[in-house]
């Protein structure tokens, strides 16, 4: 028998030998994404364009970010049980007959080196040549990146069955990019407070994972301890709070959709807001440009105001689907057999994505906001709210219907294909996407050659309202035509169609008038009726009249 | 087929590809009767199933339930069924009372103090949630919230998986005799065959997609004998009995189940020059099993 035998008997070599067995294809495409980038950077520092380098750059932070994320799956030792979906520490490892604290610091230790070795061999080797290292003392920042990777493996290990767990975490990665970020922090701390704060995070996050993998283990969590008995009271309580009965069907799924639905998009806009937030200030401040104060609030906005939309059009196929943790398409039966018109799933849909838009704007402006105030230096505001004669609160009372368009855009984006997404079929997905990019990539063509070709942009000048009004009439006329249909096969109801109708109306006429006020202050009312037009153009009505059929395509398959 | 009949299937067919799930089947089931629907894996129940809750839609011939199309009419039909799924396709994130308060809403007949009544006969947590629940648990949440509403037409597909024997018999048999005593109609699918002789009135055997028998469990338990043929010199292979559905044994002495009646019996097995002794009368479990594996040993 060789030492090397020996060595995987031991549980430290089960546990290194299954992250290796499991993990040996992620370790390649690692090692691949690593030579690419170190690739890239070698052919960048021999001189290219500046369109080249800018696509050049992107590669290398592209697999950063990937093989990182990726990274910390392969090393968390964190698995879904596959029947109660619960993500927490797998329990076929609970069962050996090893200590709780061995099972606790063995993929601690192993998965802490790993994330920080591998994070700074990337810095040294990617980012610094590329220039996107992060300005922090190299100690410090593996020893946060440390904390931050124990605390995410302690509370999924330590407390599975805690419904609060996903907001622990978020208050874990909001403190950790605190702490991280406190040497640019206006309140500064001396480096001993700091390296005491990180020391304490580390011992309580060893400490917090062995107690609750310890209570795991011995069933205390599902057992009759005292600590279930307090679970299960809070459970009732929480319980009670929700309303007896639900007013009417509708009012059923809006809420079923709320919870599937309702926190995804202001969770992804709010965090990724609150997450490159910083790392844009510490850029800027990097250049130590005499405008830096500005140029990072610009950014900061510029990045609040895009994300919201970018991401609503990103997810609007995946909004159609009922479930997100359905594994299909296919409508689950729960759903399916409910005595609801195809319609009013539609319309449920319909208020849930509204109040999402409107719930994302507000998450993203107090995620930037909050930054924004900590790091910034109000210029900015004070140049916004200088736009008005009338000082501050003309600004902020002014900006209110502006928001309103931005939900309204917001919403309509997340509306776009969800008539695609309700199908349930993945190649009516590809199709959609398919047609998309070639109208998109024919739209920037035409625009790219009327740039370059002053005659031809002045033929489609000349045309563009006759262009718009016929792709309106034609929208209204499918639209019909899908409505009859609906209406015909009890896909829909009056009704429905009303509210439908209506609501787009209504909105048409907002962004008509919305659109009517700007010109007019910027004196360019020729282009209103172009603008009113494009509005009722991009309004989705059409997908609206064709989502009730496509889901009961989905439904009576 | 009778105006009578909460469920009317005629002429049904169904393909996957080139598959035929389902083919020129036609049923029937009548007011406040008990239904069992059986047969092998992939004969067709769920299909079958999944046609009258409207899921699928038909390829050739008619699908009524209550007079109405279930695709046309989804709401119509759909209100008046209560369903429980072969996949337990229940919410895993919603706790039981979350279900059970999201289902309520759809069904203005939910009757809350009949649920709460359930809940404790089944002894559920109504602040479990579904994901953790055990499997016998998930299908008594699934059985709940079909039947608090008192639904007209009960469907089961498959309502023993995952239940334990005492649980199945108990619960389940009283449920099924409940709802047909307030002259309920019940259609349930099961590989259980003795669960399926004891409580419904008629039962359909589905194989390879086309109805194999059909009518009430007596009759078509009497329409079969099971005996065994005893012949004077060993045979080397099975004989070939017309009539029999299966052949199993060696040398002088086979069992067979054969369809039809012990005259026409004597007279098959006097034609092969065989004897018949041990007539029995064969279980639905002994004729599924023979129907569905063939003739022969």
């Amino acid at each position: 028998m060789t030492v090397g035998r020996l060595f995987w008997r031991t549980p430290t070599g089960g546990i290194l030998w299954e992250i290796w067995g499991r993990h040996k294809m992620n370790f390649a495409r690692h090692g691949g994404a690593l030579l690419a980038s170190l690739l890239c950077v070698r052919w960048m520092q021999h001189g290219v364009s500046e369109v080249t380098g800018a696509v050049l750059t992107l590669i290398p932070l592209s697999c950063f970010l990937g093989s990182y994320l990726d990274l910390l799956t392969c090393f968390g030792c964190i698995e879904m049980n596959a029947r109660t979906v619960q993500i927490g520490f797998p329990g076929r490892l609970m069962l050996k007959p090893v200590s709780t604290i061995q099972l606790v610091l063995v993929p601690m230790f192993f998965g802490g080196t790993a994330v920080v070795s591998v994070f700074f061999l990337w810095n040294q080797v990617i980012l610094r040549p590329l220039g996107h290292d992060i300005p922090l003392e190299p100690l410090w920042l593996g020893a946060v990146l440390l904390s931050f990777f124990w605390w995410i493996q302690a509370i999924a290990w330590g407390v599975p069955l805690f419904p609060g767990r996903t907001f622990i975490t978020l208050l874990v990665a909001v403190t950790h990019l605190l702490v991280g970020f406190c040497p640019f922090m206006p309140i500064g701390a001396s480096a001993l407070w700091r390296w005491l704060l990180v020391g304490s995070m580390l011992l309580t996050a060893v400490l917090f994972a062995s107690t609750g993998l310890k209570w795991m283990r011995r069933g205390v969590w599902e057992g009759p301890s005292r600590l279930s008995a307090l679970w299960r009271s809070s459970r009732t309580r929480r319980a009670r709070l929700i309303p007896r009965r639900f007013g009417s069907p509708f009012l059923a799924q809006c809420w079923l959709e709320w919870r599937r639905w309702g926190l995804m998009l202001p969770g992804l806009a709010g965090g990724v807001t609150f997450g490159i937030t910083p790392l844009i200030f510490v850029a800027r401040k990097r250049l130590a440009e005499p405008s830096s104060g500005f140029e990072f609030e610009r950014i900061t906005l510029t990045l609040m105001l895009i994300l919201p939309l970018v991401l609503a059009s990103a997810l609007a196929m995946a909004f159609g689907k009922m479930d997100p943790l359905q594994p299909t398409g296919e409508l689950p039966i729960y759903i399916s057999i409910r005595p609801m018109t195809n319609g009013g799933f539609v319309i449920a849909k319909l208020a849930m994505t509204l109040a999402t838009s409107a719930l994302t704007w507000l998450v993203t402006f107090a995620a930037g906001g909050f930054w924004l105030t900590l790091l910034g230096d109000g210029t900015l505001l004070s140049r916004a709210s200088s736009l008005t004669p009338y000082g501050f609160a003309a600004f902020v009372v002014g900006s209110i219907p502006a928001l309103c368009l931005l939900i309204l855009v917001t919403w309509k984006n997340l509306l776009t294909g969800m008539g695609v997404g309700l199908t349930g079929r993945t190649w009516v997905s590809i199709l959609f996407l398919f047609s998309r990019l070639t109208v998109g990539i024919g739209l920037l063509a035409l625009l790219f050659e009327a740039s370059i070709d002053l005659s031809l942009k002045e033929t489609l000048l000349r045309w563009l309202p006759w262009i718009l009004m016929i792709c309106l009439v034609f929208k209204i006329a499918l639209s019909m035509a899908a409505f009859r249909l609906g209406l015909r096969r009890k896909a829909i109801t009056g009704g429905v169609v009303g509210w439908i109708v209506g609501g787009w109306m209504v909105c048409g006429l907002f962004v008509a008038g919305y659109a009517g006020l700007v010109c007019h202050a910027l004196h360019r009312l020729d282009i209103w009726s172009w603008i009113a037009l494009a509005g009722f153009l991009a309004l989705p009505l059409t997908d609206l009249a064709i989502a009730p059929l496509s889901l009961a395509w989905n439904r009576h398959r | 087929m009778s105006t009578n009949a909460v469920v009317a299937v005629a002429g049904l067919s169904r393909h996957f590809g080139t598959k035929a799930a389902l083919d020129e089947v036609t049923v029937s089931i009548p007011h406040g009767s008990v239904l069992g629907l059986v047969g092998e894996n992939g004969a067709g129940k769920t299909t079958l199933i999944r046609h009258l809750l409207g899921m699928l839609q038909a390829q050739a011939g008619i699908v009524r339930v209550f007079g109405c199309d279930p695709v046309a009419d989804p709401v119509g039909v759909l209100s008046r069924v209560g369903y429980l799924s072969e996949r337990r396709d229940l919410p895993g994130w919603m706790r039981v009372d979350e279900f059970m308060r999201y289902t309520q809403a759809f069904y203005p007949k939910w009757d809350e103090q009949y649920a709460e009544q359930l809940l404790e006969q089944f002894q559920l947590d109504p602040t479990q949630k579904i994901t953790t629940q055990s499997q016998g648990q998930q299908a008594k949440t699934g059985l709940l919230a079909a039947l608090a509403y008192r639904p007209e037409l009960l469907i089961l597909d498959e309502p023993s998986s995952g239940l334990d024997p005492v649980v199945r018999r108990d619960i389940l048999e009283a449920i099924i005799r409940v709802v047909a005593d307030e002259g309920r109609t019940v259609l349930f699918s099961s590989h259980l065959l003795d669960e399926v002789e004891r409580v419904a009135d008629e039962v359909v055997m589905l194989q390879q997609g086309r109805v194999a028998l059909q009518g009430r469990a007596e009759d078509v338990r009497g329409g079969h004998i099971s005996a065994v043929l005893s012949f004077a010199e060993p045979q080397t292979v099975a004989p070939i009995l017309a009539g029999a559905h299966a052949v199993v044994g060696y040398g002088a002495q086979w069992r067979i189940l054969f369809g039809g009646s012990r005259a026409d019996l004597a007279s098959a097995a006097a034609s092969i020059g065989a004897q018949v002794s041990g007539e029995q009368t064969p279980s639905l479990d002994e004729i599924l099993v023979a129907r569905a594996g063939g003739k022969g040993s």
